[in-house]
C-alpha cells in the first residue's frame, strides 16, 4: 500500500510551484496508467498532484490549430463532434482504447505521457502530424510529437514540464484516415496497432502517413512505407510490397503478450489492409463497422 | 406438458435480489469486533533453504500484533499426501511458498509488516518440468516422505492404471491409428471474489471460520486436526459459509492462507481476516492442473474402435493437493466415452518447482478429453469416415456397463449427437466456405455424484415452523450455481408446499447435517434426493397428525363456510372415516383427502395444522432429516475399475469457426450445446450454467494460460490472463436440453454443473481443422499457433 | 493528508473525512461501510468497482478519492427504492437468470444504467460495449444482456 498526499491545484503556475515544493512528486490526469504503476509498486511517489481541477487543460478549441486540451479524457474525445467531422482516425483509436470506465477516466494527454509504445493515441496523432505543448514554469515549447517519444517508456519531458495541449493542423481536404488494432481478446493492450492517412487524386497516392504502435520501442512513423507509397499508384502489387516493407522496419519484441514474430507478420497484415480500406471507400467517422469484430 | 408445479418452473432464485441490490456479503464484507487482518510473506524462490527469517523489524511496527513463523508457531501438516505445512520450514519448494504471517490491525499496515520481514535464503536448483524433474540426478523437491524416509526421485507415489482387454490384439485389430501428443495449460479459476476466510477462537478454544469452502464439513475434519496439531486437541471448527463470489473448484482445498488464519487468531485472540487481493490470487491460489497425453487409438475398416491407449504425465507443483487426483476422473473419459475395447490408460505425476493445482470445473476431464475427442477426427479422416457417423458409430448407449465398470442408465449421447449435427447443418459437409468449417464433440461426465472419498452423501433436515413455513438445512453449498432455487423447487414440489414457504438456512456445520461437499456436479442431484427422502419422511408426520386433527378443524370451517352461505348443502362424505394417513396429500401447503369433493373448507393449512399439534398440552412440533447416501462405489484407481457414480451425464457441443489466414483469429461463428440433463429443474438456472462453462470453455479453448517461467507466474493479472468478455462470447449460442428422466435422480434429473466446458476445446479445434487443415494440439489455440501452422502445411503443400 | 469531503451519494449530500491515498472504493467500503461495491482486480480491469461519476461509469478502485469532492457519485445501494423495491434494470437481472454468484452484478447494473440512462434503445453491440469493461466468469453474459435489454423495454414503457 502506498501512502501518498494529493494535490489539486486549479491553476498551472500553482501546480508548477507544488512541483518545485515537492520535487519527487508526479502529475496525475485520469490515473488508468498511474495509479496501476502506484499499486504495483512500481512507482512511490511521496505525493500526486492532479491536473484535473485546472481550467483549460481540458476540451477542444477550433481556430487556426486544433487545440485538445491533453486533460480531455478519452470518453469526452470520442463524444466530440468536431473530431467526428474532421479527424474521424482519432475516434476510432479513441473507441479502442480500454473499456467505458477506463475512457471516462483516461486522458490524451495520460496516453501519451505513460510512454508506451502500445499507447492507443499515439498513432493516430503522428499520422496526423500532431504537435505538442509542453509547458514548465519558465517556458512553453511545441514539438512535433515524433520526436516526443525518445524510447522504450522514455520520453522528452523533463519532470518539472506538464504536457498541457495537442496541436493538430486543420485537415487536408481529401485525407482518408484509418486506425486498425489487434490485441488477444477485444478489449486489449494493442499487440500491433496501425494508423494511415493518405490522400490521393484518383489512383495516385499524394500524401501518405503510416504509423504503427507495439511493433518498436516506441511508436513509429513508418517512414520507409510513406516513401514508398508517396507518388506511386495505389494498386494490389503497392500495398503487398507496402506490407513486406513494414515487416522490415520495426523492430518488436516477445513478451508475454505475443511473439516479434507474429507482431512483425502482423503490423505488415495491418498496413496492408489499413490501405485497402482506404481505397475501398470513403471511411466516415465510425471507420469500418467491420474492424469492430476482428479486421 | 409437466406434471409437476414447480419442477420445470422458472423459479426466481432466492439470492437473487440481495445480490442485485449489493446486499449479499462476501468473505470481504464481512466484519467481526476486534477483528485483525493477516497478510502472507511468500517466497522470493523456487527452491531454496531458508537460512534465516528476521522478523524484528515488523514485529516493531506500531498496529502489528503478532509475526509467526514455522519457528514460533505449531507445525501443521496440511494435504492428503500430508507433504505440505502451513508455515515453511527448512526449505521453500515454490515461489508462492509461506514463510511467514503477520496480523496488523489494518491490511496497509499489516503489507507494510511484510516488506519489512528479512528472510535469508540459499538458493538452489529447481526442476520446472515434469520431464527435467524425471530426469537423473534431477534436484529432489522432496528429498524425505512426511514420514522421514528418502526419497529417490520425484515421482509422487500415486498409481491411476486401468487396463481392460487386451491391448495387442486391439492394435492388430485396427485398420486405421492416429496417434498424437496434447497438451493443456495451467489454468486460472478466476472467481470474481477472490479467496479468504475470517478465524476466530471463542473463549473456549473452539474456532468458527467464515470461510470460501465447497466442502465445510471435510474442512471442519482438516482444521479439527489442525487444531490437535497446535495442542487444541478435542476442540472444534464450525464452518460457516457466507455468499462465495464463485467456487469452480477453488473451494474443494483446505488452503494454507486458511491455516495461517487460525494461528494468527489463536496467537493474538482476535478474529483474523486473511483475503488475497487478485494479484496474489493469481500467485498464490493454486490452479488447474497443466497435462500431456499421449493418446493412440484404432479402428476397423468399418470404423469400430478396436483399442484406445492413453499415457497422461501431469506436473504435479510443490505438493500434493487435488490436482494429483486428476488422473482419478480422466479415467472416466479414457475408459468410457464411446464403446471402446481393449484399453490403457496410465497417469504419473511429478513433484516440481512450480506452483501445485487444486481443482477446476471439470477436474480432468477437460484436459483427457481435449485430447481424446480431437484424436478421433483424426482417426475419423483417417478412416475415411465423416466425423459425426463415426461418432454414432462408437457411441454409448443406454444400458451399457463400460470397461471401467461404470453402468450407464439413460443416456441421451445419441440425441445430444444427432442434435448437433442437425442445427449445424452437418449433412452438407463440414467446411462452409471459405475458411470457416464446422467441428462437434462430445462428453461423458458424473451425473449422480462421484464416490471420491469413504462417503459421497449428503444429508438434510426439513423443519417446520407454526407458520407452515419449511426451515431446511442443507450441507451443501450455494457458490452462484443456483443451488438454493433447486433446493426449493424440490422441497416445494416433493412435499407439497409453495416455494415461498420454503426458506434455506445459510451452510453451517453447526447446524446443517452432514455433506462431503459441493463437487463433481453433485449439488443438485444430492440434495434434490435427499430433500425428496426428507419431505417424504415429513409427509408421514404431517398425515399422521392430519389423521388427529383434521376432521375436527375442517367441522370448523364447515360452520363458518354455513354461516356465510346459509343456504349451502355440504356434500355427503364421511370425513371422520376418510381421515386416514395413506388418504391425505398435501398441496400448496393445505392438506385434503385425494378423494374427498373439492370444496374450500375441506381442507387444512399446513400452518394451522402445526400450531394445533404444538400448543396443547404434549404438544409437538415437526422436524424430519434424510440422509441419502447414492448407490455408487468407490473405484479402485489402481486397478481402473468401480462405478464411481449413480448416473452420467452426456453431451455433445459443435462450433462454427471462421478463420482469418493471415493473422491466425479464430472467429466463432456460433455453438451448439446439446445436453443430457435427465430432466431440467430449473431453465434460466440450467442455462445460466451451460452459458458459463461454455465461456470457460471457450476461454481454455483460445485464450486462457497462466504462464509460468521457473516457477514464476508471468501474467498474474486480468491484462495479461484474457478471460472471455462479452465481446469473446459474441456468438449466438443454441442450448438444447435433452431430458432422458434418469431413474437415480430427482425428479429425473442428473448433475450438470461441469459438463459444459468439457467438449468445447475439442469441438473447436476440429472446426478449425474442418475450416483451414490445420490442426493445433496444445490449448490455448492461439493465432501465433494457427499462422504457424498454416505456414508449416503451406510449406508442405508447395514442393 | 486528510480532507473533509462533500459530495452528493446516491442523491443525498454528504461529508466524510478521506485520506489523500484513498481511492473512491476504499472510501466507499472502508470509510463509508457501503459494501455493495466490490473489488474485484483492483487495476481497473474487472469493473466489478464501477460506480458512476456525474453520470459516467468509472473504476472506482483507481479512482482518487479526493477526486469525489462536489460530484454526484451513484452506486449499487441508490438504485434500490422506496420500501426495498429494487429499480427497474435490477429487477431485470433478476427475472433473466442474469445473476449467479453476484460478486460482478453491482459493477454489471451500474454499466447498464450509464448505457440506459443515455441510450435508451441500444442495440445488442452498443450492450456488449458498455458491459465489455465487466468481467464475469460465471453467466457467460447471455442472460445479461437479456436482462439489459429487458430493462431497457421497460425503463421506454414507463417513461
Amino acid at each position: 500500500m502506498s501512502f501518498y498526499d494529493y494535490y489539486q491545484p486549479e491553476s498551472l503556475v500553482e501546480a508548477f510551484r507544488l512541483k518545485k515544493d515537492n520535487p519527487e512528486s508526479l502529475y496525475i490526469s485520469g490515473g488508468t496508467d498511474l495509479m496501476v504503476r502506484i499499486k504495483k509498486k512500481e512507482l512511490h511517489p511521496p505525493a500526486l498532484i492532479s491536473l484535473r481541477s485546472i481550467p483549460g487543460l481540458s476540451g477542444i478549441e477550433n481556430g487556426n490549430f486544433i487545440r485538445i486540451g491533453a486533460i480531455t479524457s478519452i470518453g469526452e474525445l470520442k463524444k466530440n463532434p468536431l473530431l467526428h467531422e474532421k479527424y474521424p482516425v482519432l475516434i476510432q483509436a479513441a473507441q479502442e482504447l480500454g473499456s467505458v470506465q477506463i475512457r471516462n477516466m483516461a486522458t490524451i494527454g495520460g496516453n501519451l505521457c505513460n510512454g508506451s509504445p502500445a499507447a492507443d493515441m499515439a498513432p493516430p496523432l503522428l499520422v496526423l502530424g500532431a504537435k505538442i505543448r509542453l509547458q514548465n514554469d519558465k517556458k512553453s515549447r511545441d514539438l512535433p510529437l515524433e520526436n516526443f517519444f525518445l524510447g522504450q517508456g522514455e520520453i522528452d519531458l523533463f519532470p518539472d514540464e506538464i504536457l498541457t495541449e495537442i496541436l493538430l493542423e486543420p485537415p487536408e481536404q481529401n485525407a482518408k484516415s484509418i486506425f486498425l488494432k489487434k490485441g488477444r481478446t477485444r478489449m486489449d493492450l494493442a499487440v500491433a496497432s496501425v494508423a494511415a492517412l493518405v490522400c490521393s487524386e484518383g489512383n495516385r497516392c499524394i500524401k501518405a502517413r503510416i504509423a504503427a504502435g507495439s511493433v518498436a520501442p516506441t511508436p513509429l512513423r513508418l517512414v520507409g512505407v510513406e516513401s514508398l507509397l508517396e507518388g506511386a499508384m495505389l494498386s494490389q502489387k503497392l500495398l503487398a510490397k507496402a506490407q513486406l516493407l513494414a515487416t522490415k522496419s520495426v523492430s518488436p519484441i516477445t513478451d508475454v503478450r505475443s511473439t516479434a514474430g507474429y507482431r512483425r507478420h502482423l503490423v505488415g497484415v495491418l498496413v496492408k489492409r489499413a490501405l485497402e480500406r482506404l481505397m475501398d471507400k470513403e471511411l466516415g467517422e465510425s471507420g469500418d463497422k467491420e474492424f469492430g469484430k476482428k479486421c | 406438458m409437466s406434471e409437476y408445479l414447480h419442477i420445470g418452473k422458472a423459479v426466481p432464485r432466492p439470492d437473487g435480489p440481495d445480490k442485485a441490490a449489493g446486499k449479499a456479503h462476501y468473505i470481504h464484507d464481512l466484519q467481526r469486533p476486534g477483528m485483525l487482518h493477516g497478510k502472507i510473506k511468500f517466497s522470493d524462490f523456487p527452491h531454496a533453504r531458508i537460512k534465516h527469517i528476521d522478523t524484528s523489524k515488523a514485529e516493531r511496527l506500531p498496529g502489528v500484533k503478532v509475526v509467526v513463523t514455522a519457528k514460533n508457531s505449531p507445525e501443521i501438516r496440511l494435504g492428503f499426501l500430508r507433504d505440505n505445512m502451513a508455515l515453511k520450514k527448512d526449505k521453500v519448494r515454490q515461489y508462492r511458498d509461506e514463510v511467514a504471517a503477520v496480523a496488523a490491525i489494518d491490511p496497509d499496515i499489516a503489507a507494510e509488516a511484510i516488506d519489512l520481514i528479512r528472510v535469508e535464503y540459499e538458493p538452489l536448483p529447481g526442476v520446472f518440468s515434469p520431464l527435467e524433474a524425471m530426469k537423473e540426478g534431477a534436484p529432489l523437491v522432496h528429498e524425505t516422505d512426511p514420514r522421514g524416509r528418502t526419497r529417490s526421485h520425484n515421482l509422487l507415489p500415486l498409481k491411476y492404471h486401468h487396463e481392460s482387454g487386451d491391448l495387442e490384439e486391439g492394435k492388430q485389430a485396427a485398420y486405421h491409428v492416429a496417434e498424437g501428443e496434447f497438451s493443456t495449460p495451467l489454468v486460472q479459476q478466476c472467481c470474481m471474489g477472490t479467496a479468504g476466510c475470517i478465524a476466530e477462537f471463542d473463549m473456549n478454544n473452539n474456532l468458527t471460520l467464515w470461510a470460501k469452502t465447497q466442502i465445510p464439513f471435510l474442512a471442519q475434519r482438516d482444521f479439527n486436526r489442525a487444531l490437535s496439531d497446535m495442542g487444541l486437541k478435542g476442540k472444534n471448527t464450525r464452518i460457516i459459509v457466507p455468499a462465495l463470489g464463485g467456487g469452480f473448484g477453488t473451494g474443494l482445498d483446505t488452503h494454507t492462507y486458511e491455516y495461517i488464519a487460525i494461528l494468527l487468531a489463536y496467537q493474538t485472540g482476535h478474529p483474523v481476516k486473511i483475503v488475497y487481493n487478485r494479484r496474489e490470487e493469481f500467485d498464490n491460489l493454486s490452479p488447474r492442473q497443466s497435462s500431456q497425453t499421449h493418446i493412440v487409438q484404432g479402428c476397423d475398416r468399418d470404423g469400430k474402435l478396436t483399442f484406445r491407449q492413453v499415457d497422461v504425465l501431469q506436473d504435479n507443483g510443490a505438493y500434493a493437493s487435488w490436482g494429483a487426483t486428476y488422473p482419478s476422473v480422466m479415467m472416466m473419459p479414457a475408459t468410457s466415452l464411446y464403446r471402446v475395447p481393449n484399453i490403457f490408460f496410465d497417469a504419473k505425476l511429478v513433484y516440481t518447482n512450480n506452483t501445485y493445482c487444486q481443482a477446476m470445473r471439470g477436474y480432468g476431464n477437460p484436459e483427457l478429453t481435449w485430447a481424446l475427442e480431437s484424436n478421433m477426427d483424426e482417426l475419423a479422416e483417417l478412416a475415411g469416415i465423416d466425423p459425426f457417423e463415426f461418432r454414432m458409430l462408437n457411441r454409448n448407449e443406454p444400458g451399457d456397463t463400460t470397461p471401467m465398470g461404470l453402468k450407464i442408465s439413460t443416456c441421451g449421447l445419441k440425441d445430444c449427437l444427432e442434435t448437433v449435427a442437425q442445427k449445424l447443418d452437418w449433412n452438407n459437409g463440414t467446411k462452409k466456405g471459405k475458411n470457416r468449417g464446422i467441428g462437434m464433440a462430445s462428453l461423458i461426465h458424473v451425473g449422480g455424484g462421484g464416490r471420491i472419498y469413504r462417503s459421497d452423501a449428503s444429508g438434510m433436515i426439513l423443519k417446520l415452523d407454526d407458520f407452515g413455513n419449511v426451515n431446511v438445512f442443507y450441507g451443501g453449498v450455494e457458490m452462484g450455481q443456483g443451488l438454493h432455487a433447486v433446493l426449493i423447487q424440490v422441497v416445494a414440489e416433493a412435499l407439497g408446499v409453495r416455494p415461498d414457504k420454503v426458506f434455506i438456512n445459510p451452510t453451517d456445520t453447526g447446524t446443517c447435517p452432514w455433506d462431503v461437499g459441493t463437487h463433481a456436479s453433485r449439488g443438485a442431484f444430492m440434495a434434490g434426493n435427499a430433500a425428496i427422502l426428507a419431505a417424504e419422511k415429513l409427509r408421514k408426520k404431517i398425515f399422521q397428525l392430519a389423521e388427529e386433527l383434521f376432521p375436527a378443524e375442517v367441522e370448523k370451517n364447515l360452520e363458518k363456510h354455513l354461516e356465510k352461505n346459509p343456504g349451502y348443502r355440504p356434500p355427503d362424505f364421511d370425513i371422520a372415516k376418510a381421515s386416514k394417513r395413506d388418504r391425505f396429500d398435501l398441496h400448496e401447503g393445505y392438506i385434503f383427502i385425494k378423494d374427498a369433493p373439492m370444496e374450500s373448507w375441506l381442507r387444512m393449512d399446513l400452518g394451522k395444522l402445526l400450531r394445533s399439534a404444538h400448543f396443547r398440552p404434549q404438544g409437538q412440533m415437526l422436524i424430519a432429516e434424510a440422509f441419502y447416501d447414492p448407490p455408487n462405489e468407490f473405484p479402485d484407481f489402481e486397478k481402473g475399475m468401480g462405478n464411481i457414480s449413480s448416473t452420467y451425464a452426456f453431451g455433445t457441443q459443435g462450433a462454427e469457426v471462421e478463420v482469418d489466414t493471415e493473422t491466425g483469429e479464430i472467429m466463432i461463428i456460433r455453438m451448439v450445446a446439446a445436453h443430457d440433463v435427465g430432466r431440467v429443474l430449473n431453465p434460466p438456472g440450467l442455462k445460466g450454467q451451460i452459458y458459463g462453462a461454455l465461456a470457460q470453455g471457450v476461454g481454455y479453448a483460445l485464450y486462457e494460460e497462466l504462464k509460468s517461467e521457473e516457477g514464476k507466474i508471468q501474467n498474474p493479472d486480468f491484462r495479461d490472463y484474457k478471460i472471455p468478455r462479452t465481446h469473446e462470447m459474441d456468438f449466438p449460442i443454441d442450448l438444447v436440453f435433452i431430458e432422458t428422466n434418469d431413474n437415480f435422480g430427482p425428479f429425473g434429473a442428473k448433475g450438470v454443473a461441469e459438463p459444459g466446458l468439457v467438449p468445447t476445446a475439442p469441438a473447436i479445434a476440429n472446426a478449425i481443422y474442418n475450416a483451414v487443415g490445420v490442426r493445433i494440439r496444445d490449448l490455448p489455440i492461439t493465432p501465433e499457433k494457427v499462422l504457424d501452422a498454416l505456414k508449416n502445411n503451406k510449406k508442405l503443400k508447395t514442393p | 493528508m486528510k480532507k473533509q469531503l462533500s459530495f452528493t451519494l446516491n442523491g443525498s449530500p454528504i461529508q466524510v473525512a478521506a485520506d489523500s491515498h484513498q481511492t473512491l472504493l476504499e472510501l466507499l467500503r472502508e470509510s463509508l461501510h457501503m459494501t455493495g461495491t466490490k473489488e474485484g482486480c483492483g487495476e481497473g480491469e474487472c469493473g466489478a468497482c464501477t460506480v458512476l461519476v456525474d453520470g459516467l461509469a468509472i473504476n472506482a478502485c483507481l479512482y482518487p478519492a479526493f477526486e469525489a469532492a462536489d460530484k454526484n457519485i451513484t452506486t449499487i445501494e441508490g438504485l434500490v427504492e422506496m420500501k426495498n423495491k429494487l429499480s427497474i434494470i435490477q429487477q431485470a437481472f433478476v427475472d433473466s437468470g442474469a445473476i449467479q454468484c453476484g460478486f460482478c452484478t453491482p459493477g454489471m447494473i451500474l454499466s447498464a444504467k450509464a448505457l440506459l440512462d443515455t441510450q435508451p434503445d441500444p442495440s445488442e453491440e452498443d450492450i456488449r460495449e458498455a458491459l465489455s469493461g465487466n468481467l464475469c466468469r460465471c453467466t457467460g453474459y447471455v442472460q445479461i444482456i437479456e436482462a439489459v435489454k429487458k430493462a431497457a423495454v421497460h425503463m421506454r414503457d414507463k417513461s
